[in-house]
């Protein structure tokens, strides 16, 4: 299992509540702009996407490649930070 | 379009002449009674309500959509042969399904589907588009005579691994379309190219394989790759942290570094038996050559004997500072005169030996 980085963990370790997209790891300045610009401006949005796809990885990844232009470790840390966080508090 | 009537003779005669004559139904001439009327509504336009919903009949509207269904198949079936050639004729037009076709369509193809909304419904239109265009591919190749991909493959010794390798192609190359032309760069400079030029999906593979493996040691010199693929391979994922090891040859580093510690090592030991100034002035490049390269534990160790050998020196030096006396500094240097000249007999003895000797001297007196 790859290391997480401390983003992961903060985010990971309690409820998301208002949390700005930012806050998901592998989300950075860049990509949260653009997500944001699409609608996704909190991290919950996207939880909804995540959770409309059936938290199925290959679609989620790809659909964030979509939105935002993340690359695959971006997209693998998003991914993962949100399964990880629906593993605990859904 | 009004549905009309089962029992004509609700209406009045003139209504009946009114629809008659408004869905072109020829009226006879003249004024005829009631039943006449009715009979010709009944006639041609309750049929016609009945033609929109036929209950037994060899057309039905229903079919309509999986007949031309089923004479595209066996057209597509036929048709496509180049695996590079893709064409849009499959079975349906993916954007033109409703949420619920496509819904169906996935679950055909044994995808369970989430619900098709306005944010998942590309996602999964491109995903039917995907499973649609692989089986065309696949029992394609083995069967179809004249194709293609299948003289390729021959070519190339491996018919299967093409076919499995494309799902791998499809699934990573969408998922990592950046690094692939970054590292076909380096894959082509150092000359592992011959097998992966041939075939575009095969190179994709070759290349995918080695961006997982080559993700990490990107930063490492071209001697130490190698070493570093042998070890990732065998992880599950392909990557795994290895510690950067030093380069050789580089920042005055010796090119073969644990030989030449242990040699000093031997050296370092002699020389403290013998004799202690010289063996100071010796430890001292020694040690630096050690502490560079070798393993933490064996620096603390000479670090340790450095001290110690100091302490000894210093305090042997104060003990002759302290008797002052000429006879007993003279004895004394007579002592280290005799010593010395055999010392370096045999430490220049075992530079050559060694076969480091006068470079290796060099390097201890340069530091």
């Amino acid at each position: 299992m790859s290391s997480t980085s401390q983003k992961h963990r903060d985010f990971v370790a309690e409820p998301m509540g208002e949390k700005p997209v930012m806050a998901l790891a592998g989300i950075g300045d860049v990509l949260g702009k653009r997500l944001a610009d699409k609608g996704f401006d909190k991290a919950y949005v996207v939880l909804g996407q995540f959770l409309v796809l059936k938290k199925d990885e290959e679609l989620f990844r790809d659909w964030l490649k979509d939105v935002s232009g993340a690359n695959a470790k971006q997209q693998g840390d998003c991914y993962g930070c949100l399964k990880e966080w629906c593993d605990a508090f859904l | 379009m009004a549905e009309f009537l089962e029992d004509p003779s609700v209406l009045t005669k003139d209504k009946l002449k009114n629809e008659l004559t408004a869905n072109n139904v020829p009226l006879p001439s003249g004024e005829h009674k009631k039943e006449v009327y009715v009979q010709l509504y009944l006639k041609n336009l309750t049929i016609l309500n009945n033609k929109k919903s036929p209950p037994a009949d060899t057309f039905s509207s229903d079919e309509e959509l999986p007949a031309p269904v089923v004479s595209n198949k066996s057209r597509s079936g036929r048709k496509a042969t180049k695996k590079t050639d893709k064409p849009r004729t499959e079975e349906v037009e993916v954007t033109d399904l409703t949420d619920e076709d496509l819904k169906q369509q996935l679950a055909k193809h044994g995808v369970e589907s989430g619900p098709i909304v306005a944010s998942t419904r590309k996602l999964y239109e491109k995903k039917l588009q995907k499973l649609l265009d692989q089986p065309p591919a696949e029992p394609e190749a083995p069967t179809d005579v004249t194709a293609l991909p299948k003289a390729d493959s021959n070519q190339n010794g491996n018919t299967n691994s093409d076919q499995y390798s494309d799902k791998e192609d499809e699934e990573i190359a969408a998922a990592e379309p950046e690094p692939v032309p970054v590292v076909e760069k380096p894959v082509r400079s150092r000359g592992k190219a011959p097998v992966t030029v041939r075939t575009s999906s095969r190179r994709q593979t070759k290349v995918i394989e080695e961006i997982i493996t080559e993700e990490t040691p990107k930063k490492a010199s071209e001697s130490v790759v190698e070493d570093i693929l042998a070890n990732e391979i065998s992880t599950p994922t392909g990557i795994s942290a290895t510690c950067r090891r030093p380069i050789r040859g580089a920042a005055g580093r010796p090119v073969k570094p644990s030989e030449y510690w242990l040699d000093e090592s031997r050296v370092q030991h002699s020389v403290h038996t013998e004799s202690r100034s010289y063996s100071e002035s010796l430890s001292r490049p020694g040690s630096k050559v050690s502490t560079g390269k070798a393993p933490v534990r064996r620096g603390f160790l000479s670090l340790l004997l450095k001290l110690l050998l100091l302490v000894v020196v210093c305090g042997s030096l104060y003990y002759a500072y302290q008797n002052l006396d000429s006879d007993q500094i003279n004895t004394l240097r007579g002592v280290l005169d005799s010593v010395i000249v055999p010392l370096q007999g045999t430490v220049d003895k075992a530079a050559t030996y060694l076969g480091i000797g006068s470079s290796g001297a060099q390097e201890s007196i340069g530091e």
